[in-house]
């Protein structure tokens, strides 16, 4: 839409509605300035700081070492080959569950979405175990196959990022028109026609949104590259070693300010892919309903199942390895390794689970809340809101984690009541996922046509009204994924956290990191094992206790 | 337009609804650990099963004071204490490397504390000015798997010179100095053992060995433990408790001497109970202390101690100053940034 009408369009609002869109763009906008710009800046201003003063020098002194175009040739090789990767790999899974009348797509879909149920690390233990140099593949066959460096990460980082990619692209495909569908066809249009110029157009917006999520999660993850990367440096693990290994604040800031550049490009990219997007819902749309086609659903089975079966591999072998008495050396099965030897035990997941649910709370309102705000009211500020709200994906969870310290440990600073307690815990997970609960939200807002909300408004009614009686009845599906991406995020996230526990508010997640870390990787095993059962069965309550409200068919996971 | 009629339900919802996820909060809410008499709050290093086995001992000899521990791994530790800096959460640094203790901006925190049994620790395993002092520590080792190297046909190395034999090309791993401490030990007693001309000549033809270099310090000895290489350059403790786990690997001491780091204990300038944060570090160097920093640690610095078994069946002698290589701290801290800009620019591709 142009600049002109959308202009128009603001003015035209009755007062009371300009108001209601001046609060919900206001709020959102100033939490996100609170919880992601404050502490960002917190943290980033150290970059301009050097021993003579303000200045540029740690910029250039970084962009003169012969090691930066390396470092940064290897992030952005490792970035766009795992996003290229994943896109058509998750989009034809997406395709598959949305689109076709193969069987088993419940079953499918959990096994997609299972590397989102452990922390990081798991993948690339998995991975070790599986393809390591004394992994099960070469111990079994014989081979010597040394998966250390590129292709550990390219696996392992694919394999993380796939759930993500999927959730937004399954999301795109879920509705569309199926008038058009029946045009084409009617017209004469063959499969392939329709997919390229129906299907691929109609989710353009969200193959968009799932590049950006999928490239800024690879380029900013450090559990893989740390664990299988071998000698192959990339940034994330640069500031890691410049403020873990070397306590040098200013040098791990300037590596976080070059992450943010990415993220700078995508809303340029955005802006231009969002003028291409038409709304596949409108109100006369017929939701298009696949039809059975047996030859078509058995092909998209048979991909959907490799696809399952090679993520299901790496899962496997983590529980596997949970259950033997000594990795790989005795696999004899026990269960000893349940008996975690850490300091509160078993206590840390139930403060996950607490943190989770309130990770969840927190971003039904405020994640879906921002999405629709930026939607809705079209104003000259929401461009910034925008590059607010999708600003966190670019930035590494050290540097998020670091800046909330140094932002809100003042006393007397507003927020610092929440420091020290599991709400800055949850605030902090729902601003370093935002991005990608935003743009799942807007992915599925953009689809619904306006013209609903200006039928609403013909009728008389506000725009609070219309999100009460039209917007939300069509999208709470979403708004309650959002809620169950952000549990699961929190439930399995290291980085930034890290920074915020105290010694009451210990997490599942750092369980993990710790029994890696000395070595005990059953029990680390073992613990990851908890915490996915853990996401699994809430997965399983939420589906039952909607089938008790009589509700059936809502995809949770979406 | 009746808007009053319109808006009410939705607002009475959301209103309820944003009650409801404070309410909740609240309850959710653990009370945060701001200090309490008799509660203090220590950051420590120690890793988790020791951590709890001291606890344990400690809640025996002081039960009117409560502890409560966050336990991170050291340069984690480090990067959290400085960016607390300004309000610092925690009473007692416990258990933490000495060479980050020396950085500057972590001894500004600090306020000198010498525990009334502190002859007990000999002066070298404390700050002259008294702002810390070690109570335990740890030291390099290799680990080797052993079905690796029989499967190989190799010897087990047992020094340092071993190591750069071409029989264990592409066999080694050791952790990165930039982002271990561990690392940064090793490289920094063998350019002070060698001399640096010689040592960075050795580190040389150590790197055309190298398989990889790993980020933290006990991840080269659980890859060789895994059988993922054949020798991890690491600490001793990790090697011992690998052992103790069943692990097909051989710990060795390398005969030129080990590197070593120590552990030191501190009380911090702004803690706001100082009478139980004393009484917690009167403690660190007890009686009651030592034994159980006995059961666990490869280097207590206090005098006169049993050798526990699962020690000495890892073959760490009962005297362990005749293999520990003397690390000159100050000079290691000062030289940092040097050694790792230096090291950085040979080995990191």
């Amino acid at each position: 839409m142009s600049v002109l009408s959308s202009k128009a369009r603001a003015s035209a609002l009755p007062d009371s509605d300009r108001l209601f869109g001046v609060f919900t763009v206001g709020a959102t906008g100033l939490l996100l300035v609170t919880f992601v710009l404050v502490p960002l800046w917190a943290i980033l201003k150290n970059s301009f700081v050097t021993p003579e003063g303000i200045g540029l020098d740690n910029f250039v002194r970084y962009f003169t070492d012969a090691r930066f175009v390396t470092v940064v040739g290897n992030t952005f090789e490792v970035g766009i080959s795992v996003t290229l990767t994943t896109l058509v790999l998750a989009y034809g899974f997406a395709y598959a569950v949305q689109r076709t009348c193969m069987p088993f797509k419940g079953v499918l879909r959990i096994i997609a979405l299972l590397p989102v149920f452990s922390p990081s690390l798991v993948q690339a233990l998995g991975l070790q175990f599986l393809l390591g140099r004394n992994g099960f593949v070469n111990r079994t066959f014989g081979t010597e196959i040394d998966i250390y460096g590129f292709w550990g990460i390219f696996i392992s980082d694919t394999v993380y990022a796939f759930p993500h990619a999927f959730l937004i692209l399954s999301t795109a495909l879920a509705v569309a028109d199926a008038r058009l569908y029946e045009s084409a066809e009617s017209l004469g249009a063959g499969p392939w026609r329709i997919f390229r110029t129906v299907t691929l157009p109609g989710t353009r917006y969200g193959i968009a949104s799932a590049a950006f999520v999928v490239f800024t999660i690879v380029i900013t993850d450090f559990g893989n590259p740390v664990v299988i990367g071998g000698n192959y440096s990339v940034l994330a693990v640069e500031i890691y070693n410049q403020v873990s290994g070397q306590a040098n604040f200013a040098m791990g800031a300037v590596i976080g300010v070059l992450l943010l550049l990415p993220a700078a490009l995508a809303v340029t990219g955005e802006k231009w892919i969002a003028r291409r997007q038409f709304a596949s819902l409108t109100s006369q749309s017929v939701p298009l309903v696949p039809r059975p086609n047996p030859a078509r659903d058995a092909a998209w089975f048979a991909y959907s199942v490799l696809v399952a079966l090679a993520i299901l591999s790496l899962v496997a072998i983590v529980i596997y390895a949970s259950f033997v008495r000594l990795w790989p050396y005795n696999l004899s099965l026990s269960l000893r390794h349940y008996q975690f030897d850490v300091q509160n035990g078993i206590q840390p997941l139930w403060t996950s689970i607490s943190v989770a649910i309130l990770t969840a709370l927190l971003a039904i309102v405020f994640v879906t809340g921002a999405a629709y705000a930026n939607h809705a009211f079209p104003m000259r500020a929401n461009r910034i809101l925008y590059f607010l709200a999708i600003l966190p994906a670019a930035v590494p969870g050290m540097v998020l984690g670091l800046g909330y310290i140094l932002a809100f440990n003042t006393p007397g600073q507003p927020v610092y009541w929440i420091y020290d307690t599991i709400l800055i815990i949850a605030v902090c997970n729902v601003y370093h996922y935002h991005a990608q609960g935003f743009l799942l939200a807007t992915t599925n807002i953009k689809q619904i046509s306006s013209t609903f909300d200006e039928a609403s408004a013909t009728l008389g009614a506000t725009k609070l009204r219309t999100v009460w009686r039209v917007t939300l009845p069509m999208i709470w599906p979403t708004v309650l994924a959002v809620g169950v991406f952000f549990f699961m995020r929190a439930m399995v996230t290291l980085s930034a956290v890290i920074f915020l526990i105290t010694p009451s508010t210990q997490l599942a997640a750092v369980s993990v990191l710790y029994l890696d870390d000395r070595g005990a990787l059953n029990q680390a095993a073992a613990f990851a094992v908890c915490i996915m059962a853990t996401v699994v069965a809430f997965l399983v309550l939420t589906q039952l206790a909607l089938r008790l409200a009589g509700i059936r068919g809502v995809n949770l996971v979406r | 337009m009746d808007m009053t009629s319109v808006q009410r339900p939705a607002l009475n919802c959301i209103t309820r609804l944003v009650t409801g996820v404070f309410v909740g909060a609240a309850l959710l809410l653990a009370v945060p650990g701001i200090s309490q008499a008799g509660k203090i709050t220590v950051y420590t290093s120690y890793e988790e099963d020791e951590l709890a086995a001291f606890l344990e001992a400690m809640s025996k000899d002081l039960p009117d004071v409560e502890v409560d521990v966050l336990r991170l791994s050291t340069g984690d530790l480090r990067a959290r204490m400085l960016a607390e800096a300004d309000n610092p959460k925690h009473d007692v640094i416990w258990g933490w490397a000495a060479t980050s203790m020396v950085d500057p901006r972590i001894l500004e925190m600090l306020e000198p504390y010498s525990p009334a049994d502190i002859d007990k620790v000999p002066a070298r395993f404390r700050d002259k000015d008294g702002y810390w002092f070690a109570t335990t520590g740890y030291m390099g080792a290799f680990c080797v798997n052993n079905e690796e190297m029989s499967k190989d046909n190799l010897a087990i190395p047992s020094s340092w010179q071993d190591l750069i034999k071409p029989e264990y090309k592409g066999k080694l791993v050791m952790p990165n100095p930039a982002s271990s401490g561990t690392g940064y030990l090793h490289v920094a007693s063998i350019l002070q053992m060698m001399g640096e001309e010689d040592g960075w000549a050795y580190l040389d033809e150590l790197d055309k060995n190298m398989d990889q270099y790993i980020k933290s310090g006990s991840k080269p000895c659980n890859a060789a433990s895994a059988g993922e290489n054949a020798i991890g350059i690491s600490f001793a403790l990790r090697a011992i408790k690998n052992i103790d786990e069943g692990y097909p690997i051989t710990m060795v001491i390398p005969s030129e001497g080990a590197g070593h780091e120590l552990e030191a204990n501190a009380l911090m300038k702004t803690s706001q109970n100082k009478e139980d944060a004393k009484k917690f570090l009167d403690w660190s160097v007890s009686k009651g202390a030592e034994a159980e920093y006995n059961k666990w640690k490869s280097i207590v610095t206090m005098q006169g101690r049993d050798m526990p078994e699962k020690f000495k069946n890892a073959g760490l002698p009962d005297d362990i100053s005749t293999v520990l290589f003397e690390v000159d701290y100050a000079w290691a801290a000062e030289n940092r940034d040097r050694i790792i800009t230096e090291w950085q620019k040979r080995y990191e591709k």
